[in-house]
Formats: C-alpha cells, structure tokens, sequence
C-alpha cells in the first residue's frame, strides 16, 4: 500500500516516521495499531491460560503442557533461582511481565499484524516505571528507609575522599539509569529490528519495480529479509528474557541484606 | 539525506570495543569451562577488561554528541 | 550462574553511563558558564576514572 504510493517517487528509506502510526478508527487518538495491539495481547494472553489451565489433568494435554511449560520457566529459572526464598509472591508479577514482553515482541513478526508494539517507547518505560515501585517498594519496606537509602550511597570500606567521586554516580546508577537503560534497551532493539526488517522488505518491494539488473538482485534482499526475521524471532525472545531477569534481579538486590 | 559524521565515527569507533568484549568473555568461557574452580579468580579479571572496552565505547558515544 | 554475570555486565554498563553522564554534565555546564571548553573533557575523565574505579570497588577486589 505504502509502496505504491512511492513507486513514483524514489526509494523513501524507512526511517522513525514509520512508527508513526494514524488512528485505526475514526480520530480517536486512542486507537493506533500498537494501543490495539496492547489490548489483543492482553485478550489473547488471558484467553490462553484460562483454557490452558481450566481443565487441569494429572496428565496434561497438549494446551496445558504448553501454558504449564512456560510458567514454569518463569517460576524456576527465573524467580526461584535469582530471588531465592520468598520467591513465590514475585512469581505473578514475573510471569505477566515475561508473557506481555513476550507476546508484544512476537506481534513484530506475526504476519498481517507486523508490529511490535514495544517499538514505542512510551510502553517499556511504563514497564520499567512499575519495575522501578516494585524494587524500592520491596527494599524499603525489607530493610527500612534509612538503611536502604544508606547502603545505596555509601559503601563501606572505601576511603571518606572517594564519597564525593563515587555516590553521585551510586545515586544516579540506582534512580535514573538503570530503570531507563531496562526501558530503552527493549524498546531499541525493537525498533531497530523492526527498522531492520522494513529496510530489507521495502527494499527489495522498490528493487523489483526498476530495470531488469535490479529486478535479479531483489530476491536476495527478500532472503535477507526472511532471514532477519527468523533472527528477529530469537531477539524478541531473548528481550522479553532478559527484561524479566533483570527486574527479578533487582528484586533480589533489594531484598539481600549485603551487596 | 540529512546526518551528522559523527555518528558515523562512532559506529566505526564502536568496533573495536565490541571485538574487545567479544574476546575477553570469550578468554573468559574458556577459561571457566577449562577450570570451573578458577572461577572467582578470573570474574573480577573479566569484568574489568569488559569495564575499560566498555569505558572506551561509552566515550566514543559522548564525544559524538558533545563534540 | 551465569545470571549473575549478566547483571554485573548490565550494572557495569550503568555505572560507567553514569559517570559520564554526571561529571561530564558537570564540565558541559561549567563550560557555557565560564565560556571555556575544556572542562567538559576535564569532566568525562574524571567520570569515567570514578566509575572505573567504583566498578574496581564493586566486582574487582576479592
């Protein structure tokens, strides 16, 4: 559709504007595809575990392997291994983070729908927002304001001179930069992926319209493109994974006692 | 096309320490697979050689926005 | 296991941003203060310097 509109004009590289996305239905600015596919996921993810999970059997069908399967990552690999005891309590709040990311990452590469809906930044920050309450919520209520506070800024052992150097950048790390770096992390590689994906797809669409030199070398940007996209999956993947450790780490670090 | 060099210098600038890192955690696999009781001797070693090749990469990304 | 090295890479990461971020703005701020320009430079090294060092503190002294 897109690329009729510029087989006229030249190649147009893809570039930011395309994650600009106009409303789906009428000018309601509340209906853009990534907001709607924020919805779908949440229905979707609902759906599947309440039928995965409803009739549970000693021997489990196909549907409640799967569901069980992937609980199970989350409950073992992730929280019980990082955060130790006390784990389970984190267990739902790991599990809706990892299946959200997760299935928002695959939406990029589901074809008709074809947009991960984290390439918009505004939601990984709200993920990394709740992250952040969640972390400094845990440590203050475990250790006491003043103690946690305390431990964060200065840390024993380290000449009193180093203190002037070293906790601005303890308070900086701790309050500003890890949060953004958890939210801009998934939201890059998202983007650029995503980008990534456009510049071959759209390419070889515009090298298939030129001379006929031209028209040999698109299939190769269109194996590029099918390519990436099985690499974009492993991506995605590995995103949603890695986001989900990390918040479970930080919990872990402000539920132990000593750095 | 519009763009600043820059930035473009800091792509190429950010080879090497991408190179650096992947060597020392590599050096690092090895070492550990090799000897998994060496372990705590070699993590300090690793994370900082990744803290200078990551130092150098992180100037380079400044520097092209400040200079 | 290796969890915990990813975490260390990712705060690793985060404190040498940091420290850039801090003491370079320091210098950057200093400098359309006073009308110079080296103190941003002045300002990246030290940030880095603390933040390598910080980085020595944390992970590298066993």
């Amino acid at each position: 559709m897109r690329v009729l509109l510029r087989s006229g004009e030249g190649f147009v590289p893809p570039s930011s504007n395309d994650f600009e996305l106009p409303p789906i239905f009428g000018d309601n600015a509340y209906t853009t595809k990534p907001i709607l596919l924020v919805f779908l996921s949440v229905i979707l993810i609902s759906v599947f575990f309440i039928i995965s999970s409803r009739k549970a059997a000693v021997v489990p069908s196909k549907l409640q392997f799967a569901g069980e399967s992937i609980y199970s990552f989350v409950r073992n690999d992730l929280a019980k291994d990082v955060i130790g005891h006390d784990f389970l309590r984190f267990v739902p709040y790991l599990f809706t983070l990892f299946t959200f990311i997760l299935v928002n990452n695959l939406f990029g590469i589901i074809p008709l729908l074809q947009f991960p809906s984290m390439s918009r930044v505004s939601f990984p920050y709200v993920l990394a927002m709740t992250i952040y309450i969640v972390f400094h919520y845990v440590g203050i209520r475990k250790q006491g304001a003043l103690k946690y506070f305390k431990e964060i800024m200065f840390m024993p052992g380290v000449p009193k001179a180093a203190y002037i150097l070293i906790t601005p950048l303890e308070i900086l790390t701790f309050f500003v930069v890890r949060p953004l770096t958890l939210a801009l992390r998934l939201f890059a590689n998202m983007f650029a992926g995503h980008l990534l994906l456009l510049v071959f797809i759209l390419g070889g669409d515009h090298l298939l319209q030129g001379v006929i030199g031209l028209k040999l070398i698109s299939p190769f940007a269109f194996g590029i493109g099918i390519a990436l996209t099985f690499f974009e999956f492993m991506v995605q993947c590995l995103q949603a994974y890695i986001f989900t450790l990390l918040a479970a780490l930080y919990i872990a670090g402000a539920l132990a006692d000593e750095h | 096309m519009t763009g600043t060099l820059n930035l473009v210098g800091f792509g190429l600038a950010a080879i090497g320490p991408g190179i650096a890192t992947g060597l020392i955690f590599a050096a690092y696999i090895n070492g550990v697979a090799r000897q998994p009781e060496a372990r705590s001797v070699l993590q300090p070693i690793a994370f900082l050689g990744f803290a200078l090749a990551e130092a150098l990469a992180l100037f380079g990304l400044v520097l092209a926005f400040v200079l | 296991m290796a969890k915990r090295e990813e975490s260390a890479m990712w705060s690793i990461f985060g404190y040498l941003l940091s420290g850039l971020l801090f003491w370079g703005g320091i210098g950057f701020g200093l400098d359309k203060w006073l009308n110079t320009s080296y103190f941003t430079l002045i300002g990246l090294l030290v940030g880095i310097s603390g933040a390598i060092y910080l980085v020595w503190l944390r992970f590298g002294r066993e």
